[in-house]
């Protein structure tokens, strides 16, 4: 699903965010991306989303290979990409729903099969009551599953979870890395970063450990079997 | 993604994203009224102008045409060398493109014109008839070109008549109409350039604002199309708000200006009816702000979205 091959990233200014990283991550596989702050996780994660190109090496998605995508079929190539952002970002111009329903609208779904498929993300992180409510009316918490919900509404082949975790306490955070999970079970292959160790070894599932710009442990991940 | 079932099949797919467009874009019209009512205004403003331009165009050649006039062309004939009145008249009724010929005898000229004094007597010293015979021809067409060929004509069959036509003011008001065409067709180009870098503009400012939204649509996969769909729409929208607007406006201007042309026209001894807007103005006028609506949205979207 995800193949890095000697990818390195240089920013404009000259940090070297990530180098020479090769990596692999299977179809139906779920790998966690471990890392300190600055080690670049986001980064990686970015490039696999194609929201930043590399400065050297190769990225494989999906079967595509990125280096080649045109830019007409981005938008192709990210329906099948659910993203968390560390930032949330959500619109703050709008209520709950209709932030959870975005990629849905993208996609052309009927607006009362929209409706119901935002109902059920929301019920699955635990949001239902607040769905008509302002973003900016929620905690720093109930904004991160508000991001969570968007990600998953529309059932992506490739989630890509950048902290989904880390304004959540310890028993929410399980249950979204559980549901995590029960995607997984259903073929949604999964790569998420998290500072949270504790939680992570918890889990029986490969762990990607980035330090300093280099994949560390360079794990390649088994194909799911564990779950 | 997996059961297409749940997602509309294609051509459903496809009406149902155009009218969730402008459903959007009619939305985030009416949650900016008061912009919204500034730009149709301006719109209005500038298409109810090349409109209201027209219509005095219009009138114009309306009023020239509805003034009686029958173009007669005059022949002064001094009858020396034995020809007779009759024989010019019957020489001039053969050609061709000859309506009417009527002729008024010299000696017939100066009793009228003794009547007309005050004092017969005046003319009594004179020994010979100083008037000329004149003949006048009204020829079957009447456009400047073809009158001008007739005098052409008159002037080379009797070589020593003055030929005068009292039609040279129409064609003067003719070149003027052709000119106001002209000019009002480089004005209108020029205000449809206006009106579609306003609408460009504004556009743009709109997709700048939905920013975030967009960078977030992105990334879940939207394309540029739909992006700029419920710009497209608002386009429309503000185009043929801008020509009702236009037209209402225009109904205005012809009812405050109505009365002075009118008493302008009688004043010049021509009863004239100021005619209003046609149906065919409206349309032209709709339609005008229809197609920049959208060519204005599409450039502003185009630029917008690039980078
Ligand atoms: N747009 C950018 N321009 C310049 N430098 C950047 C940019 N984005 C990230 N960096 C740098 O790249 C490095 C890696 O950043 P990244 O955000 O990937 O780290 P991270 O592992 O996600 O950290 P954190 O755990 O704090 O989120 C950092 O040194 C950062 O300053
Ligand atoms: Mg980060």
């Amino acid at each position: 699903m995800i193949r890095l091959h000697r990818v390195t990233k240089r920013f404009a200014g000259g940090t070297e965010a990530l180098r020479n990283v090769s990596l692999r991550v299977d179809a139906g596989a779920l790998a966690f991306l471990t890392g300190p702050s600055g080690a670049g996780k986001s980064t990686l994660l970015r490039l696999i989303a194609r929201l930043e190109r590399p400065t050297r090496g190769r990225i494989m998605v999906n079967g595509r290979d990125l280096g080649t995508l045109a830019r007409h079929q981005e938008p192709q190539f990210r329906r099948d990409i659910g993203l968390v952002f560390q930032d949330h970002r959500l619109l703050f111009d709008r209520p709950v729903h209709a932030n959870v329903a975005l990629p849905l609208e993208i996609l052309g779904y009927r607006r009362t099969e929209a409706r119901k498929r935002v109902r059920a993300a929301l019920d699955k992180v635990g949001l239902l009551q607040k769905e008509n409510a302002q973003p900016q009316t929620l905690s720093a918490g109930e904004q991160q599953r508000v991001g969570i919900a968007r990600a998953i509404v529309h059932r992506p082949a490739l989630l890509l979870a950048d902290e989904p975790t880390g304004n959540l306490d310890p028993e929410l955070s399980r249950e979204i890395i559980q549901l995590f999970l029960d995607f997984n079970r259903v073929g949604m292959t999964a790569l998420i970063a998290s500072h949270n160790l504790g939680l992570i070894s918890t889990f029986a599932r490969p762990v990607l450990h980035l330090e300093n710009g280099s994949l560390e442990a360079r794990h390649v991940t088994q194909p799911r079997s564990t779950a | 993604m997996k059961d297409g079932s749940d997602r509309a099949g294609h051509l459903e797919a496809w009406l149902y994203n155009h009218s969730e467009a402008a459903r959007r874009s009619l939305w985030r019209r009416a949650h900016a009224p008061g912009q919204t009512l500034i730009l149709v205004a301006v719109l209005g403003f500038i298409l109810a102008l090349p409109a209201y331009l027209w219509l005095l165009l219009d009138n114009a050649r309306a009023l020239s045409a509805g003034v009686d006039h029958e173009p007669r062309i005059a022949l002064y004939l001094d009858l020396e060398g034995g020809e007779t009145l009759a024989d010019a008249v019957a020489r001039i009724d053969a050609l061709p493109g000859v309506a009417e010929v009527a002729a008024i005898e010299a000696d017939d000229a100066l009793a009228a014109y003794r009547e007309s004094l005050p004092d017969p007597a005046l003319l009594d010293w004179l020994e010979d008839n100083p008037l000329p015979a004149i003949i006048e021809v009204l020829p079957l067409e009447r456009s400047p070109e073809a009158l001008a060929a007739m005098e052409q004509q008159l002037a080379t069959l009797l070589p020593e008549a003055t030929v005068i036509s009292d039609h040279e003011w129409v064609r003067q008001l003719e070149a003027l109409h052709g000119a106001g065409l002209r000019v009002l067709l480089v004005v209108s180009a020029l205000l449809a350039l206006g009106i579609t870098l306003i609408l460009a503009v504004a556009s743009a400012a709109e997709l700048r604002e939905r920013h975030e939204e967009i960078a977030i649509s992105r990334i879940t996969g939207a394309t540029d199309r739909f992006l700029r769909r419920p710009s497209l729409y608002g386009g429309l929208l503000l185009g043929v708000g801008g020509g009702l607007f236009s037209l209402i406006l225009l109904g205005i201007v012809v009812m405050m200006t109505r009365s002075p042309v009118e008493e302008a026209a009688l004043v010049f001894g021509v009863p004239f009816a100021f005619a209003g807007p046609q149906a065919r103005i409206g349309l032209m006028l709709l339609g005008a702000g229809l197609v920049l609506g959208w060519v204005g949205a599409r450039l502003g979207s185009a630029a917008a979205l690039r980078d």
